[in-house]
């Protein structure tokens, strides 16, 4: 039962090789073993897993039984990782932060409520950077997580856990978000598939919110024929998110078949001169090309584009959303979701007023990264300074996005690297915010504009390799998930 | 432009209700000041014509259907405070 993707598993479990249960023990099994040196999950949750993969069972048996087994649907028992930014009711909720510590999720989030209406199973929460802040898994309050390729190294972030988990196998597949690269550039460096949706494909809702203006909910998968079933099971508009349409899943129901190889490969992919610059990892730039060099030889074409505005998306997002941040994390007052007991204890016994709780609660329930952003937010935000920072980084922001707009009128998709290197050393960036925000820089631009992203890997990276994992990254038009997604399929089948 | 000193990111925490301790302002002050210099490359630009982009979609706002729905998940909310009386969550005195 090793290395199922959700399309071998569905199989597999129509045709009764093994029942949800069996899978999701062995999982348990794996993830006891393995994840004391990994730490991809904060929390795992058995019973409820458990018991959701008996009734995957039952569901199948009389589905069986009616002689109807062709629509269930294909998530059905399917043992999924979450990453803890998203709630599932009754489990653990913490966003990888002190101040979250001990809270319990009192509702599920839109895709958690989607993925149980399929009967998917989850088997845990996943650790990530503190708030999805950071591109390493090393800001997470409860320990950094190990990159299974080399456990010297990161797996990359915020979603680190989920890629993690995927990676070694300790779950199908998984859900993580993805603010600025925050799904792609973890998938990149663990060897796995990662897929950022439209903006406004996929509800937020129940999804501990980062950047409002970016965040976007994807999967993490072990195959891009396994990021389209997952993304066909979320997508779509739910009331709670009011950003969220069905613009996006009307994009996943073109997803059902596969169109012929001759057909997708007329689609034209533009290579942006500005993100095939020096500075990028020489291998990176290898693999890439040899990614261009197989595309080329299915028959894609491709286009020299310019993007002119690239350079400054770095500046215009380290604006726009530190600037969300200090507004969505002001919520973590210490006095409702969750409290350090110390703390509470400590003021509580010298009639402290709300002012000195908060100062405290958010001194120590919130790491340096969190801080350092709500920091620069607040400054962006503030009265004489606005229209220097934050208004300026809108107006560059449209800049940004009209460049993708141009640029979509001589090419169907865009090829990029995901991070400017393969995984890097655990504590080698930990220290320098600016030259971790760089992690970020060719995945960035994509967020600031909405498009969706899809980051595959070059080849196939099996666990014990020589090789360090590296991705390409596909940029679609909106709504266009089903072009990358497509062209993806067909490179991992070729 | 600005740079950042011991009074603008004191003035900053209170705005942010962050308590930070002595040892951190250093590395603070010269991180944001780092952040903020890289910024300057923005300024360059001539962005007079251009509109903000003043969220992440294009699409118009919606509201949502005014219809009656059924909570079916009443007293998650308070039973998941940290500390409650009465059924209401319980916080340190508001007023002096």
């Amino acid at each position: 039962m090793d290395n199922l993707t959700i399309a071998s598993f569905h199989k597999g479990l129509i045709a009764k090789e093994f029942s949800a249960r069996e899978a999701a023990e062995s999982y348990f099994k794996k993830i006891a073993r393995e994840n004391p040196s990994l730490n991809a999950y904060l929390s795992t949750a058995e019973t409820a897993a458990l018991e959701a993969a008996d009734d995957a069972d039952a569901r199948v048996a009389d589905a069986r039984s009616r002689g109807v087994t062709d629509g269930i649907p294909a998530l059905t028992g399917v043992p999924l990782a979450m990453k803890d930014n998203i709630l599932i009711k009754g489990l653990p909720a913490t966003a990888a932060s002190k101040i979250l510590e001990g809270y319990t999720a009192s509702y599920d989030a839109g895709v958690t409520a989607k993925l149980k209406t399929a009967h998917a199973v989850f088997l845990g929460k996943t650790n990530m950077d503190e708030f999805a802040m950071g591109s390493s898994t090393e800001t997470s309050a409860f320990g950094i997580t190990r990159n299974p390729h080399d456990t010297d190294r990161v797996p990359g972030g915020s979603s680190g856990g989920s890629a993690a988990a995927v990676a070694a196998d300790l779950a199908v597949a998984a859900l993580g978000s993805d603010t600025g690269g925050s799904i792609r550039q973890p998938a990149s460096l663990c060897g796995i598939v990662g897929f950022k949706p439209t903006y406004g494909a996929v509800s937020r809702a129940g999804l501990i919110a980062m950047a409002s203006s970016l965040d976007q909910i994807g999967p993490l998968t072990k195959t891009v024929e396994d990021a389209a079933l997952l993304y066909g099971t979320i997508a779509g508009a739910d009331p709670l998110d009011a950003t969220s349409t069905d613009e996006g899943a009307l994009a996943a129901r073109n997803l059902a078949s596969l169109p012929p190889l001759a057909d997708v490969a007329r689609l034209t992919i533009g290579l942006p001169k500005e993100y095939f610059v020096d500075g990028l990892d020489k291998d990176v730039a290898a693999r890439v090309q040899g990614a261009i060099a197989k595309l080329t030889a299915m028959g894609f074409s491709f286009k020299e584009i310019s993007l002119p505005h690239t350079r400054y998306a770095l500046s215009c997002y380290y604006i726009v959303m530190p600037a969300e941040v200090s507004s969505n994390l002001a919520r973590f007052d210490g006095i409702r979701y969750a409290r350090i007991p110390k703390v509470s204890d400590a003021v509580a016994g010298k009639g402290a007023s709300l002012m000195e709780v908060y100062l405290k609660q958010r001194g120590l329930g919130l790491g340096t990264e969190a801080k350092r952003r709500i920091l620069l937010g607040t400054f962006v935000l503030s009265s004489g300074y606005y229209d220097a920072y934050y208004e300026k980084a809108q107006r560059v922001r449209t800049l940004i996005t009209n460049d993708f707009a141009e640029a979509f009128k001589k090419v169907d998709a865009i090829l990029t690297p995901v991070a400017p290197s393969p995984a890097f050393k655990i504590g080698e960036k930990a220290n320098d915010p600016l030259s971790m925000y760089l992690e970020d820089i060719f995945t960035i631009p994509v967020n600031l504009a909405g498009l969706p992203g899809l980051s595959i890997p070059t080849e196939p990276y099996p666990l014990g390799g020589e090789a360090l994992p590296v991705g390409f990254q596909l940029i679609g038009k909106k709504w266009h998930e089903a072009d990358i997604l497509n062209i993806g399929r067909h490179y991992e089948r070729n | 432009m600005a740079s950042i000193d011991k009074e603008a990111l004191a003035r900053l925490a209170k705005l942010s209700r962050i308590e930070y301790d002595p040892s951190e302002e250093a590395k603070l002050i010269a991180d944001l000041d780092a952040i903020l210099d890289h910024f300057k490359e923005l300024q360059g630009i001539n962005t007079s014509t251009v509109p903000p982009m003043t969220g992440g979609t294009d699409l118009r706002s919606v509201l949502r259907a005014d219809d009656a729905r059924e909570n079916t998940n009443r007293g998650a909310g308070t039973e998941a405070f940290p500390k409650s009386k009465d059924g209401f969550l319980e916080v340190p005195a508001v007023f002096e």
